[in-house]
């Protein structure tokens, strides 16, 4: 009888520290972020969030994908808007609020082997939704940091445009893999 | 008598194929119900109402914790419930982990429905001559389950015996279980090394040797067994032409009912439910004629 009561205890520690670690919120609750007004001496950058490589590609497109209310006509998600940059925010924490603020819907995941975080699909457009080499990228001032967003600590004035390639970064220009 | 019994293995084999295609091919909502619900049906009429309730006592849970499982994993899906670790959980992610369960536990289902069936002599009878080896092999694994079934059954009561449940306490008596399974294990993997040297040492496999079988191709079974293969072939042109295209990511496709559909749904409904409607038959049948003794 002993045993069994150490066991029962150990499951209910177990479910205890679970539940503790879990949060739950309603829809509205997770969307309510503050943005910071804009005012004379704030530091800002500009964000973009763009897909328009898929019209390139529209037949290797997932066709439950195929609407306006998932590819706007001119392929901007979010267009070009400034936003306060607060101290040591990275790539990921303003398109964070960016998306929060504006509803849009993101999904990301935490990659222990690069130690960042990987942006899986932005506003329903997933990696691998167009083509088995497309997926989101970004670049800051023109040019595509090789390593995750919430590595990259911003600076003011920088201008981050979030895209999506449908060949690797090929069709977006970026450098280093336009070389290989 | 079961109607699947008397029914040439070639036939009863036709309509299995036939049905765990369809089955796996598409996770279209309204096939994957129509499979599950006939394939419960049919395990029903063959095993009876009681082991039935038992084995959907196992499954049912096991449907609502995968459809409970997958929207934690996967956060897809336009209409967001809540946010769950600051991870949206959603509807389409529910929707699609019940299907997902439903069409993994109608393969299930009919799978025990051929198992009940196809017996490993009707199995051997189709392929021995075929592919001896891998026909072999095949029957025994199936045969494998319900074979460990028994086993475990003889040894518990054997370490029963042994006084090895003599404890009230619940963590003993589980340690006691796993006893039970490793001494399981050892004695299958002997049993199948004996099993196969004993086929080998009595020619199993080899030129020249006849079996005796029992089976006749009736007419009724020719009947069968093209009806099997026209309607299978008839849904898997609609399903590879794109009738049974659905998807579950962003939003749920609306489901429509356009001739395709219909056609689908028809064909669909007379294939999976000919085996449950035929035993019916029999069962009507059996049942008259014996009143009129």
């Amino acid at each position: 009888m002993k045993k069994d009561l150490l066991a029962l205890a150990a499951v209910v520690l177990i479910l205890v520290f679970v539940f503790s670690g879990t949060k739950i919120q309603s829809v509205d609750e997770y969307y309510l972020t503050h943005i910071d007004d804009i005012r004379e001496d704030s530091e800002t950058v500009f964000l973009t969030i763009r897909c328009d490589t898929v019209f390139d590609r529209w037949d290797d497109l997932d066709p439950a994908l195929k609407e306006e209310k998932y590819i706007p006509a001119d392929g901007m998600i979010l267009s070009r808007t400034e936003y306060v940059l607060r101290a040591g925010d990275t790539v990921y924490d303003i398109l964070d609020r960016a998306v929060r603020y504006n509803k849009i819907q993101m999904e990301c995941i935490y990659s222990a082997n690069y130690a960042s975080v990987y942006v899986q699909g932005i506003h329903h457009l997933y990696e691998f939704d167009c083509g088995e080499l497309s997926g989101w990228m970004y670049m800051v001032n023109g040019v595509f940091p090789n390593y995750g967003c919430s590595k990259y600590n911003l600076s003011d004035g920088d201008e981050i445009v979030w895209c999506y390639t449908c060949d690797l970064g090929r069709d977006v220009g970026c450098e280093w893999q336009v070389g290989s | 008598m079961r109607y699947f019994d008397r029914l040439h293995p070639i036939s009863a084999f036709c309509y299995f194929l036939m049905m765990l295609l369809v089955a796996m091919l598409t996770m279209h909502p309204v096939i994957v119900t129509v499979c599950y619900l006939s394939s419960v049906t049919f395990l029903g009429m063959l095993i009876g109402g009681r082991k039935l309730l038992s084995s959907l006592a196992y499954s049912v849970p096991l449907v609502l914790m995968l459809a409970v499982t997958n929207p934690m994993f996967v956060h897809r899906g336009e209409t967001i419930l809540f946010f769950l670790n600051d991870n949206p959980v959603t509807r389409e992610a529910i929707v699609y982990g019940v299907f997902a369960s439903m069409m993994l536990m109608s393969v299930f289902y009919l799978c025990r429905c051929y198992s009940e069936i196809m017996t490993a002599d009707k199995f051997i009878y189709l392929f021995g001559r075929a592919i001896p080896k891998l026909s072999l092999v095949l029957s025994m694994i199936l045969a494998f389950l319900p074979k460990m079934k028994r086993k475990f059954r003889e040894i518990d009561e054997a370490q029963r015996a042994l006084g090895i449940y003599a404890t009230e306490s619940y963590v003993d008596r589980i340690r006691s279980r796993m006893r039970v399974l490793s001494i399981l294990l050892t004695n299958s993997f002997e049993t199948s090394v004996e099993t196969a040297d004993s086929m080998r040492a009595r020619g199993y496999g080899l030129r020249g040797r006849t079996s005796y079988a029992i089976y006749r191709f009736t007419p009724s079974d020719a009947m069968y067994l093209l009806f099997t293969l026209a309607a299978g072939g008839a849904l898997f042109a609609l399903i590879l032409s794109g009738g049974a295209d659905f998807s579950y990511y962003p939003a749920l496709t609306p489901l429509t009912w356009s001739p395709r559909d219909a056609a689908l749904t028809l064909l669909l409904v007379t294939l999976a439910g000919s085996s449950v409607f035929m035993e019916v038959k029999e069962t009507v049948l059996w049942h008259y004629l014996r009143s009129g003794i």
